[in-house]
């Protein structure tokens, strides 16, 4: 049983010192032809990156330096004025701190839903074989028919369930028309739209815990919870981390939900740092403002994720 | 090794084509004979009539095929410029004015003057439908159909009250009170930051005589006291409309009205189309009127305005193409079936158009035969706000792009702005956003 466990990573170990000194003279001993072929084989992807990554990058950058107003519209070099303006617009720092709740909500919800619906998945019974296959169901709706759907729900007239509750008594109100409550709205169908992606990949790390060692932990005499923390959580950590950095940036960067159930209303009340670029450039026909938020954007989220790479990384002993 | 170094070279070049594949062929309009149409008419029944169009067009083997392409109302905006920058743009465009400025900005549209005074000396154009496309002593766009709004009504709902249709802000006011019960609401508007929003509430400034809030030198003159009376009214009104309106669009209202949720709504005419079917009612349950009118220095009018196309094409040929196409639209054989793409929203722009057999022969038009003809005759009172008296504001399609109008409304609806402050603010927001 204590084989297994710690066989792994002093085969990791054995692998991470024989790496470096592999691949050394492998590549010495390469042929030209060889490194030829290679670069020949990702230069197809690398060409589309180029094309489809690098350009508008940098094509962003320099508009954010212009004044442009309507896409493709004669402009000038300004220098950081774009900058200021952006800088000086209180809509831009208020989309800003709703991009932060809004990631930090929909992390904190999707990950409680994620981890309770793995946790249960894990149980043995036919409704649980059967939960994992439709569990994903809300994830692979189309954002569209999600947004629709939530929608119809909810709407004061033929929703069902304002209906329901409405026969119980109970008045929801309009929770995508009330700018109190809208944002927490979107907040919830999103969660609800992404979870399951989590709940999958969580689950999936849960079925890689070695059952010898939770046994064992049991047989020492820990609990339930203490198994969860001193055990299965360390084993999971590397998951977690890798789901907390992606999730948090594909999170960050949804236009389309918010977009199509609220439109960023009311009042400005789900208008998320997304849902301001895309305003400014196509509402407000301010293409070099958006550049200029969209780079400032850019630069607040790698800043965001090497602080959560430097102090969220799980420690590799 | 020399294998390899081939496969490689091979690879590269395959991936280069490959590339090369992704952008088009060098243009030359002598070998392409077709004519790309974009509008933005997404509804299923709409995409079809225009699809049969151009198929019936392209039965009478023109030289320049018509292929249509259908675009969103919502991208149009950012689909249009990228197609300018990459030079891909469609030979045709479906614009209304506003957005017709806002394509003349990104440098594209060509003068179609010819083609709209031979077709107003041949079919008698509406000088409301073909006036906001009028700039430089130019024609931008061939107006092709129109639509206004009217105020649709239960009849039954009303008869029930023992209210008669509301000719007056204090009657509809009044009207929409009474008619508010636990389970029906008096009205149905839209108050999300929305073109649907922006329109209604125009509607109501035009009977207010503020249908004009742009000064001869193109300035913003919204905040007067014309425009803040319509602003209250709209608040007072959203009183009685479904807790939700501030999430309202088009597609709402409708929906409340036709499940006896509301009781009055103001739109254009695509309410007769599905009454029937979806209220479960009988088509004289639909009651329609002119828009209420202010109580004191009001005016009769509505928004109206007419759909044109632009021709975006720089190639003489093609050029020349598309305005053949269009006037073919606009013959009598052939106009009735289109403007049948959806009847009773798409109105005629010509004189003769209205008394078409094909249009009135059609099951909507002639079951709702009196409110198509309340829409001809609003439509003669009809305003477009930007192009009001033969103005053409050339930034109006940045004002109406970011729904200012809308916005007021939310500012008043949800964040609880007097009527006052959301006619400064907005007048403010549209000052800085053309300044």
């Amino acid at each position: 049983m204590s084989n297994s466990v710690t066989s792994r990573p002093a085969a990791l170990a054995n692998s991470r010192q024989r790496r470096p000194g592999a691949a050394a003279p492998s590549a010495r001993r390469q042929p030209l032809s060889e490194r030829l072929l290679g670069y020949g084989l990702i230069a197809p992807i690398v060409i589309v990156m180029a094309v489809v990554i690098v350009f508008p990058v940098v094509n962003a950058v320099v508009t954010s330096f212009q004044d442009q107003r309507v896409i493709g519209s004669p402009s000038d070099f300004v220098g950081f004025d774009t900058y200021a303006k952006i800088l000086g617009d209180n809509a831009f720092w208020e989309a800003l701190g709703r991009s932060g709740i809004w990631l930090v909500a929909n992390m904190a919800v999707q990950t409680v839903l994620a981890f309770a619906t793995a946790l249960l998945l894990q149980r043995r019974g036919w409704w649980s074989r059967t939960a994992r296959t439709w569990i994903v169901l809300p994830w692979v709706i189309p954002t569209v028919a999600v947004a629709v759907i939530w929608q119809w729900l909810l709407n004061s007239n033929y929703g069902i369930v304002h209906q329901l509750l409405g026969g119980i008594g109970i008045d929801i109100g309009s929770p995508f028309g009330d700018s109190a409550v809208a944002f927490f709205a979107v907040i919830l169908v999103n969660s609800w739209h992404w979870f399951p992606l989590s709940a999958v990949v969580i689950y999936g790390a849960l079925s890689t815990v070695p059952g010898e060692v939770l046994e064992a932990a049991k047989v020492d005499g820990a609990g339930a919870w203490r198994t969860f923390w001193a055990v299965t959580f360390p084993i999971l950590a590397p998951v977690l981390f890798a789901l907390g950095l992606v999730g948090s940036l594909w999170s960050f960067n949804v236009l389309d939900t918010i977009y199509l159930i609220t439109g960023g209303g009311p009042v400005d009340s789900t208008t998320t740092m997304p849902v301001y670029v895309y305003d400014t450039a196509f509402s407000a026909f301010r293409s070099s403002q958006a550049a200029a938020a969209s780079v400032l954007t850019v630069i607040v989220l790698a800043a965001a994720a090497l602080l959560f790479v430097r102090f969220a990384r799980p420690k590799e002993d | 090794m020399r294998s390899k170094a081939i496969m490689a070279a091979a690879l590269t070049v395959a991936a280069a084509l490959a590339l090369g594949a992704c952008s088009s062929p060098a243009a030359d309009s002598g070998d392409d004979k077709e004519i790309v149409l974009w509008h933005m008419e997404g509804t299923p029944n709409r995409v079809a009539a225009f699809e049969a169009m151009a198929d019936k067009y392209n039965e009478t083997d023109p030289e320049y095929t018509v292929t249509v392409q259908v675009q969103d109302w919502d991208q149009v905006y950012s689909k249009i410029a990228a197609a300018a920058q990459s030079g891909k743009q469609p030979d045709i465009l479906f614009a209304i004015p506003d957005f017709a400025t806002y394509v003349r900005g990104i440098g594209l549209g060509q003068p179609v003057t010819d083609v709209v005074d031979a077709l107003d000396e041949e079919y008698g154009l509406i000088d409301a439908a073909k006036a906001p496309y009028l700039d430089e002593d130019d024609y931008w766009a061939v107006p092709l159909y129109g639509m206004v709004q009217m105020l649709w009504y239960r009849a039954d709902m009303l008869a029930a009250a023992g209210i008669e249709p509301p000719q007056t802000w204090s009657e509809l006011r009044a009207a929409a009170e009474a008619l508010t019960t636990d389970g029906t609401s008096g009205i149905a508007l839209p108050a999300g930051k929305n073109l649907a929003t922006d329109q209604v509430l125009y509607s109501l400034m035009i009977t207010g005589g503020a249908a004009d809030f742009f000064t001869e030198d193109g300035e913003v003159n919204l905040d007067t006291p014309e425009t803040v009376a319509a602003f209250d009214l709209y608040k007072e009104l959203l009183k009685f409309s479904p807790t939700d309106s501030a999430s309202y669009a088009w597609g709402e209202p409708q929906a409340a009205f036709n499940s006896g949720a509301a009781a009055m709504s103001i739109e254009k005419g695509q309410y007769l189309a599905p009454f029937a079917e979806e209220s479960g009612q009988d088509p004289s349950q639909l009651g329609c009127a002119p828009i209420p009118v202010a109580d004191q220095g009001g005016e009769p009018g509505s928004i109206y305005y007419s759909n044109g196309a632009m021709v975006l094409s720089d190639d003489e040929a093609k050029e020349a193409a598309a305005g053949e196409f269009l006037s073919w639209l606009i013959e009598p054989e052939n106009y009735g079936d289109f403007l049948n793409a959806e009847p009773g929203l798409f109105l005629p722009v010509t004189t003769d158009g209205a008394n078409l057999e094909q249009w009135r022969s059609n099951e909507t038009v002639s079951t709702y035969a009196t409110c198509v003809d309340a829409m001809l005759e609003q439509s003669a009172s009809g305003e477009l706000f930007g192009f009001v008296d033969g103005q053409y504001i050339d930034s109006i399609g940045e004002i109406s792009g970011q729904n200012f109008l809308a916005q007021a409304i939310q500012q008043m609806y949800v964040n609880g702005m007097s009527a006052e402050e959301a006619a400064a603010w907005a007048q403010e927001q549209m000052q800085m956003a053309i300044s």
